[in-house]
């Protein structure tokens, strides 16, 4: 029997986050949690993961994207798959003028609509790791 | 410490800056001199005055082309102009093009220490009006956002740990307690799309859809539409009739949101059908305009609901058993609409049914702007 995949969870709602998190944990992959960007990416420095699912609206503001533009920079994490989780709808994204809060300003890999049901959420994850490992395999 | 106020005063007579200077210089008032126009405007830049004393006969760059300069930079700002000869006509002239007020030379310290005290009340007001009406459309902007974030995740994050509690107890549950569990869900699911729609209509930002206009077939948006209410009326055995007229000519807009309105009025049209009855839909040209029209046999509207009908949170009076809503629909749709440059009206009679006809205009009519529209919002 294989390793279960690690996963992180970087969202600032404890509840949220213990509904997709038993999701996740029933469906046998080995899930952390960070309740704020400073942890999530201090556990990103800490630990290698497989996937993070990553929401965009925190604290004050649209810190995931921050999040997710700094994954990007850093050659170590700039291949780990992200699933992003986001409240907000993407045709709603025009409410926010001048925010660069909108899904598509950053390249992420997948991006999901808050609440997400399990059926979905296990389909997307089980996705973007499978193609993060046929990438790295591509890549040796 | 900064100066309370700070005025600029340009004139190329050295007893006047002086003068002034001695008359307006204080503790809480700084005042800065230029003895040309050109001068003037760099100390403009330099010290962001309250308030600008202008002479308005200056060799070089005269009073009021300097004047208007100000204008065009800094369209707020208040400008009184000192005229040589107190004559009336070059006075008239300077408030023609947005000074404040004028001061004739030669002046009594009692009547500058007046009139800049009059400027720079008005100077505060002006300030103070651009501050609110920024503050005003901050909160406008922001309340989406803050909308969205306090009241839609706590309501995620319900319906999430439903899914987790269903997800996890698939097995042991009856019959009866999923049925339970799928109606909280429906539930939560309403009151999210309920502050989607708020959000939509106290968004300023509606005319953003402009932005990615693209040509659309109407026939195409009607069919999805009757596909999104179609087990509503299925459930109340409504047939719904399509008619597309062939050769329809397309329009310039946003699917999705020409979608929810064709999706709107088709939705009322069900919630408010008798049963067994028929819903009509049509698209048809007519002159430089693509008509569609949702017509349902159902209650009617009373001719006295009729004017407010497409204001927000409007609800007719004649509500069937069980009907919900929120009343914010057409008011959305009509929103929708009029940035397509279109509009959107309705007869109606009680008893009777209602028809509501949405006007756009078609692609190539496009680039012609049609009349200026009444009931902006």
């Amino acid at each position: 029997m294989s390793e279960p995949k690690r996963l992180l969870v970087i969202d600032d709602d404890p509840d949220f986050v213990a509904g997709i998190k038993a999701i996740l944990v029933k469906a046998k992959y080995a899930v952390d949690v960070a309740y704020n960007p400073k942890d999530g990416l201090q556990a990103l420095k800490d630990k290698a993961y497989d996937l993070l699912l990553l929401d965009v609206m925190m604290g004050r503001g649209a810190e995931g994207i921050m999040i997710a533009r700094k994954l990007g920079k850093d050659p170590k994490l700039r291949d780990l798959p992200v699933l992003i989780i986001t409240g907000i709808r993407e045709q709603m994204a025009f409410l926010f003028p001048g925010q660069a809060v909108h899904p598509n300003f950053v390249a992420v890999d997948e991006l999901v609509e808050k609440p997400i049901e399990p059926k979905l959420l296990l389909e997307k994850v089980a996705h973007l790791l499978k193609t993060a490992e046929a990438r790295k395999a591509a890549a040796k | 410490m900064q100066p309370k106020h700070k005025i600029l005063v340009i004139d190329d007579e050295e007893v006047v800056l002086d003068s002034c200077t001695q008359v307006l210089a204080g503790p809480d008032c700084q005042v800065t001199t230029a003895s040309n126009g050109a001068e003037g405007l760099r100390r403009l830049e330099e010290v962001q005055p309250d308030l600008i004393f202008l002479d308005l006969k200056m060799p070089g760059l005269s009073g009021l082309e300097v004047l208007e300069r100000i204008r065009a930079k800094h369209p707020l700002m208040v400008v009184i102009v000192i005229t040589g000869y107190a004559t009336v006509s070059s006075a008239v002239e300077a408030m023609k093009k947005g000074a404040f007020d004028f001061l004739p030379k030669p002046f009594a310290p009692e009547e500058l220490r007046l009139i800049a005290r009059r400027g720079l009340d008005h100077s505060r007001l002006v300030q103070e009006a651009v501050a609110l009406r920024r503050e005003q459309e901050m909160l406008r902007e922001n309340f989406a956002a803050i909308v969205s974030h306090e009241l839609k995740s706590p309501l995620g994050a319900l319906q999430q740990n439903l899914y987790a509690l269903v997800d996890d107890l698939e097995d042991r549950l009856s019959e009866e307690q999923k049925q339970r569990f799928a109606h909280l869900k429906t539930r939560l699911d309403d009151l999210l799309k309920l502050i989607h729609s708020w959000l939509r209509v106290f968004s300023v930002d509606i005319n953003r859809l402009k932005d990615t206009f693209k040509p659309v077939g109407l026939g195409e948006i009607i069919a999805k539409a009757v596909e999104n209410v179609q087990p509503h009326a299925t459930r109340k055995a409504l047939e719904i009739e399509t008619t597309v007229a062939p050769g329809l000519p397309r329009i310039n807009g946003d699917e999705g949101s020409l979608t929810e309105v064709v999706t709107n009025l088709l939705g009322n049209a069900v919630k408010y059908s008798f049963p067994n009855h028929k819903i009509r839909v049509r698209a048809e040209a007519q002159n430089s305009d693509v008509l569609v029209s949702v017509a349902d046999t159902g209650v009617g509207i009373a001719p006295e609901d009729l004017p407010h009908l497409f204001l927000d949170f409007s609800r007719g009076r004649a509500q069937p058993e069980g009907v919900g809503g929120c009343g914010l629909g057409l008011a959305i749709s009509r929103r929708i609409v009029e940035v397509h440059g279109g509009s959107i009206g309705v007869e109606s009679q009680p008893g009777k049914g209602s028809t509501f006809t949405v006007r756009l205009p078609a692609a190539q009519a496009v680039s012609e702007p049609g009349p200026p529209r009444q009931n902006k919002v």
